[in-house]
């Protein structure tokens, strides 16, 4: 047999085809000094051959398999694929250089032709001895020494080491470390989500002590702000919104799980156990309110309403959500391609992935009707809901007892029977007797005025008592509504059978399956119970090489811009080979030998000579790394759209302070939500407090998040790359959004009340408000020179002036003269407009 | 270039790395290159702002597209896919025949025993081409001469949402990006001063629809968020906060503009980081936007014939004639990829009350968009798609007793849609449905089949569109899709 058949041509010509080269994942910094299987060889095999010759046995072509040794030895017909140590007796490498368009391999129709450099690259490979190693991610975690550097002075820690290692392998050297202030003003942003007040950064300025910036980190680890900033990036992971998604998007009562998250962050919950409550927590023996309430992660995805849906058919799909999640968060892995086949490219298949889908099927939920608190649920009341609840439910038993004596004589029967068998209720409708039928404790609303509507007539006084108990069972079912319940896992007492979807589609059930772990990866202890907390304790043994390099990844990503992989959601063999793999390593073994202490990895990734660097960089320098990721300059990136609110709120002193509790509506423009629902969703401003409480707090409808944040996550689905693009619609939106301008106006008022009346004092004391550091001689005359026109402009139309002023519904102080405040207020818009005030610098 | 700013060799790359522009970012781009908000007198050979490199793949008949999106399902049976035979076995049971083991929405269940039901109105032939009409659609029955209908449409999806994003993104879940993304993504810009990808959206009044038109109908998925739609509302801001606070003039945004250019450039000589040069440009896009937004909502200069001819809701923002008049306004300035959606087509039990309003409010304006196009030569580069997401049951849906009440159900197996313009044969139909209009009986045209057409027109090789996520390349027709170069003219 030949080793690729016409058929398996022909086969490819329908397929995707690919473009050589992608900007999203080629690494522009090479270093080769030998050839290694999985820097160099492992990616271009992925890329060009694994989609016929790979993992996945239903498409492979020719029995042909490149993805490991033993396939790639065998014997065939007319020679071997690969025969170490002999390129040139390798058919793999005829077959690439191949003029014949039927030998050629890549088909040249498929688009993936490599390069001749790739081409040397295999070669050079097999000349070696055609060595395949594991993928570099699914390695066990060891902790390596980091390596030592020559100028070990600059390093302040481990991570360091790593990073000046490399920047003196590639003749480079690190930047200066970037200026005080701007130093605070970074680290607060990034473990706060706020700027720094004038007055902290005055006292990190006159601590001359060695440590002043160890203990600036650690005031900040210990605020109450951190588990708000860090929550943010979990809430996107978690596809956290305020409502179910899809048609009707009925509100849910979510936020109780979202304050837990800030409260885990906060107290430093280990991130393994914060794993596990959210996975399973309900499955902890004598499981608490709080680890039942974590497993709200699991069904925050969306919940499909729409009429005409079949129940199953949501149901499959809320779990396939759940899972996908979990490979995304934990993982790192792409598992949705699993669904209809195994993957193309890792080493996962449908098995596993429906074997994982076994663990999850095992709620109540059925997928019917859009409820935005399906069961199971977790009530939680608060103390004064527990009381009202306990009076009111005392009330209509009371009530209830009363009727049942009553109607005793209403409706006389024998004993045992119920009112619905007397002879006195024989003529009444089915619906009524249905209601007689029931003890008048367990009436619900409807079934009393079915009742009350048909004995109004006839008696009077039965209607009456049931009148007094619709009243009592209406004021207690209010309460009842009002009960935030959190959704969450729990399982059936019967399982429910799992098989393998055909294609993924909920009717086309084939093969059963039992829960199980993806083969590739350790399997669960001997043993244990096959359950999800089971699956949540082998999510993060030691032994699973993936979470910590995925978690680990995600934090430096908080903090750098980028991961040290750059696709935070795949660390398959199609994501690229990490510049920085040894560091990456290093980390997620520190961060588990560490106990998973999140602030720790923080504290350690904030305090390195790396992380302190200036982010200025030279021409030549972003010429060589464009996106920094050899770390020779600090990070410099856009801050989120959440955190530009934040500060602005913070700089003008608007920011009120209080954790927790339900959503609330700041401003948006009118119309947005009823548009977008032809009128049936209407969107309530909040008042006072509420349009100034943070970000995070913001209700999130999921079919039309809050406008103002642009480039976030969707909250549809997981995500946890951060988007950041740079569109005219943002400078509109930081321009013109009531939010900022309202901002400005109090930031002005802010200034001119405290300051030194002396103007460049005063545009001094707002740049310091918003940039922490201050203006320098050139940029005070552009400001100066600002506020000088725009006075002129609003003292020659006062009335602008004032309605410039009216902009935003926080009072004014009326005592300030309208001209001067409007003009400093544009002013201080046009602050919170500079590239450094949206920028993290 | 605009005098204020020097960009020198500040070329950014993070982002537009490998990208054909000099990297600053289309729309920014194309602010720094003016251009009076009409298409650009030359875009041969890809000129556009932005585009990636070698797209187009080969010569587009089409350089933009209007898409008149009909969500909710419009009633193939009723309005464009005429049917005697239905008319005959019209309160007589479906044959199983034509059933087969079909799914269908939970509204149906069971098809088995469903009766079939006869087109409401009658139909016509018109034009050279003899094309069959209903006497629903007036207005486009009198320009099927420019029109190619493809009868044979199939989906996979049976519910709205779903089959929605299927169509305009290639996948039914939500995180896929939509045609209009793909195509800013691949083609670029040929408008100066406003986005490439324009959205709007109506619905018909008084009609009792319950769909809800979600952003990811227009989103860009995995690709920068800046090659999603932008929303033309149908009230208030006709972008969002495009407008000025109360008391700030033109003058002293003008003036806070520059101060902000000023300061941004001591940054970025710095610091330099090309994301600052970026958001210089783009701060004075918004600008021109808040400028060429306006400039194209005021209709005032509309003659008066033009604006009779799209019908009497044509003044009125937010109706699908308003949004026509405006798609043709976009696609005079050069805006690539305009999606005008429009709900309301989801007869359930409404075929013999709202179906009527339905196609009065979109009957017109359509079949003047075309007329309009065509008048000003613009129909020759600019693809003009009618159609919504399915089709609906050539039975009924509710009691044949109760006329009042009659409605179709969702029909994934067989519907219609139009073309017209921007390379496409006219006047003819290309596949067609069985004697029931029940299933595709020759020529089907799969929803990827027809996102690859599209693509074609184009100059795009859908097979090489792609876009790499999650370590896969993808692309908009998933792993599927012909273009059906026989509607090519």
């Amino acid at each position: 047999m030949r080793l690729c058949v016409r058929r398996c041509l022909c086969a490819f010509l329908g397929v995707l085809a690919f473009r050589a080269c992608s900007a999203e994942t080629t690494s522009q910094i090479p270093v080769k000094a030998t050839v290694d299987f999985t820097r160099d060889i492992r990616p271009i095999l992925s890329e060009k051959c694994f989609y016929c010759h790979g993992p996945d046995a239903s498409k492979r072509q020719a029995g042909l398999r490149l993805d490991s040794s033993e396939g790639a030895y065998a014997a065939y017909d007319n020679g071997r694929a690969v025969v170490p140590g002999k390129p040139d007796k390798s058919e793999v490498v005829t077959r690439i250089l191949s003029q014949n368009p039927a030998d050629q391999m890549p088909p040249p129709k498929s688009n993936r032709t490599l390069s001749s450099a790739e081409i040397e690259l295999l070669r050079q490979w097999i000349a070696d001895g055609a060595k395949y190693a594991g993928h570099w991610a699914f390695e066990p975690l060891r902790q390596a020494e980091p390596p030592a550097a020559k100028s070990g002075a600059w390093a302040r820690n481990p991570i360091d080491r790593f990073v000046l290692a490399r920047l003196e392998k590639e003749g480079l050297s690190p930047s200066p470390e970037t200026p005080r202030e701007t130093l605070l003003r970074r680290v607060t942003l990034d473990l706060t989500g706020l700027p720094p007040t004038p007055a902290e950064v005055d006292a990190f300025i006159a601590d001359a002590g060695a440590d002043s910036y160890g203990k600036a980190v650690d005031r900040l680890l210990a605020s109450p702000a951190f588990g708000e900033r860090m929550a943010w990036d979990w809430l996107d992971a978690a596809r956290y919104a305020d409502s179910n998604g899809y048609q009707g998007d009925n509100e849910r009562t979510m936020w109780p799980w979202r304050d837990w998250v800030v409260r885990a962050f906060n107290s430093n919950l280990p991130f393994d156990q914060f794993t596990v409550w959210q996975l399973a927590g309900d499955q902890l023996p004598n499981a608490t309110v709080e680890q039942k309430m974590a497993t709200g992660f699991c069904r925050n995805h969306m919940i499909n309403g729409e009429g005409g849906r079949i129940a199953e058919e949501n149901r499959i799909e809320y779990v396939f959500d759940q899972i996908e999640t979990l490979g995304t968060v934990w993982l790192g892995m792409t598992f949705n391609c699993c669904r209809c086949h195994d993957h193309k490219y890792d080493q996962l298949t449908r098995r596993d992935y429906y074997g994982l889908f076994a663990f999850f099927n095992q709620t109540q939920v059925d997928g019917g009707g859009g409820d935005p608190q399906t069961k199971p649920n977790l009530e939680l009341p608060n103390d004064e809901q527990k009381t009202q609840l306990a009076k009111l439910d005392d009330e209509v038993q009371t009530g209830a007892e009363d009727l049942d004596y009553q109607e005793d004589s209403f409706f006389p029967r024998d004993f045992g029977k119920s009112a619905a068998d007397s002879p006195a209720a024989a003529k009444l409708p089915d619906k009524v007797k249905n209601a007689l039928k029931k003890s008048a404790v367990s009436r619900n609303r409807n079934d009393l005025a079915e009742i009350e509507k048909e004995v109004a007539k006839p008696n009077p006084e039965h209607a009456k008592l049931l009148k007094a108990q619709i009243a009592v069972v209406d004021k207690r079912d209010a309460v009842s509504k009002a009960i935030p319940r959190v959704m969450i896992m729990e399982d059936m007492a019967k399982p429910r059978k799992t098989f393998m979807l055909e294609k993924g589609l909920y009717d086309k059930p084939r093969d059963e399956v039992t829960a199980s772990v993806p083969a590739v990866l350790p399997a669960l202890p001997k043993g244990a119970a096959i359950n999800r907390l089971s699956l949540a304790r082998w999510v993060v043994a030691p032994e699973n090489p993936l979470p910590a390099r995925v978690t680990v990844n995600r934090f430096w990503q908080q903090f750098f811009g980028i991961g040290l992989v750059k696709t935070p959601e795949d660390f398959g063999t199609q994501s690229e080979f990490p510049p920085h793999r040894d560091l990456l390593n290093w980390l997620a073994a520190e961060f588990v030998r560490s106990g998973w202490d999140v602030k720790a990895l923080c504290r350690q990734i904030v305090t390195s000579a790396a992380y302190r660097q200036s982010s200025k960089v030279s021409p030549a320098l972003r010429e060589r790394d464009p996106e920094n990721r050899l770390m020779a300059r600090g990070p410099r990136f856009r801050m989120p759209a959440w955190m530009i609110r934040d500060q602005a709120l913070a700089a003008s002193g608007l920011l009120v302070a209080k954790i927790g509790g339900p959503a609330v509506k700041p401003y948006q423009p009118p119309g947005v939500w009823e548009e977008a629902t032809f009128g049936n969703k209407r969107y309530s401003q909040d008042k006072d407090d509420a349009l100034h409480r943070r970000s995070l707090y913001t209700f999130w409808r999921r079919i039309i998040g809050p406008t103002e944040f642009f480039d976030s996550a969707t909250r549809q689905t997981c995500t946890v790359k951060q988007l950041r693009t740079n569109s005219p619609m943002h400078a509109l939106t930081t321009l013109n959004d009531v939010t900022f301008v309202e901002a400005s106006r109090v930031l002005a008022e802010r200034i001119l009340t405290s300051a030194s009346s002396a103007p460049d004092a005063r545009i001094e004391f707002a740049v310091r408000c918003v940039m922490v550091r201050k203006p320098s001689p050139e940029e005070k005359t552009v400001l100066l020179g600002s506020l000088e026109r725009l006075r002129k402009e609003f003292a020659a139309d006062p009335v602008s002036a004032k309605k410039y002023l009216q902009n935003g519904e926080f009072k004014r102080n009326d005592k300030l003269d309208p001209v001067e405040h409007a003009a400093y207020a544009a002013v201080c818009l046009l602050i919170l407009n500079l590239d450094e005030a949206l920028t993290k610098e | 270039m605009d005098p204020r700013i020097d960009f020198g060799n500040n070329i950014p790359r993070r982002e537009f790395f490998g990208r054909s522009a000099t990297g600053i970012g289309v729309a920014a781009l194309a602010s720094l290159l003016g251009g009076d908000g009409r298409v650009m007198a030359d875009d041969k050979a890809g000129a556009a702002l932005g585009a990636l490199p070698g797209l187009p793949h080969f010569a587009p008949k089409a350089k933009r597209v209007i898409y008149l999106f009909q969500s909710g399902a419009p009633t193939h049976p009723d309005i464009f896919d005429y049917k005697p035979k239905l008319k005959e076995l019209h309160g007589t049971p479906m044959p199983d025949s034509y059933l087969g083991t079909k799914r269908f929405s939970s509204m149906t269940g069971n098809p088995k025993g469903k009766v079939a039901l006869g087109p409401i109105e009658p139909f016509k032939q018109y034009g050279q081409s003899g094309a069959w009409v209903s006497d629903l659609m007036p207005h486009t029955a009198q320009v099927v001469d420019e029109l190619c209908f493809i009868k044979s449409m199939h989906t996979d999806a049976v519910n709205h949402a779903p089959a929605v994003n299927f169509l305009l993104s290639g996948a039914q879940i939500p995180g896929r990006p939509s045609m209009g993304a793909w195509l800013t993504y691949g083609l670029g810009s040929t408008s100066a001063n406003l986005p490439a990808f324009v959205v709007m959206t109506s619905v018909s009044k008084g009609t009792t629809c319950g769909q809800i038109f979600y952003d990811f109908y227009w989103g860009s998925g995995f690709l920068p968020s800046r090659f999603q739609g932008v929303k033309l509302r149908g009230g208030g801001d006709p972008v969002l906060y495009l407008n000025n606070p109360d008391g700030m003039s033109s003058t002293m945004r003008r003036g806070l503009l520059d101060d902000i250019a000023k300061l941004n450039e001591i940054k970025l000589k710095e610091y330099g980081d090309p994301e600052i040069a970026t958001r210089i440009a783009q701060y004075e896009m918004a600008f021109k936007m808040q400028t060429s937004v306006p400039e194209l909502s005021d209709i005032s200069k509309e003659p008066k014939e033009v604006l009779d001819m799209y019908g009497p809701q044509v003044k009125e923002r937010g109706t699908f004639a308003y949004n026509c008049l405006m798609a043709r306004r976009l696609a005079e300035r050069g805006v690539r990829f305009i999606q005008v959606m429009h709900a309301g087509w989801d007869q359930h039990n409404s075929l013999t009350t709202e179906l009527y309003t339905q196609c009065k409010d979109t009957d017109q304006p359509s079949a003047a968009l075309v007329k309009d196009l065509k008048a000003r030569g613009l129909l020759d580069d600019t693809l003009v798609i009618w159609g919504g997401e399915f089709g609906r049951t050539p039975f009924i849906q509710g009691s044949l007793d109760d006329r009042k009440r009659w409605g179709r159900d969702h029909h994934p197996y067989a519907f219609t849609v139009w073309m017209a313009g921007g390379g496409v044969k006219r006047g003819i139909t290309y596949g067609e449905s069985d004697d029931l209009a029940m299933n595709v009986a020759r020529d089907p045209v799969h929803v990827h089949d027809f996102q690859a057409t599209l693509l074609h027109l184009l100059g795009i090789d859908h097979e090489r569109l792609t876009y790499r996520f999650q370590g896969r390349q993808f692309r908009l027709t998933d792993v599927f899709g012909k273009a059906v170069t026989q509607v090519v003219a």
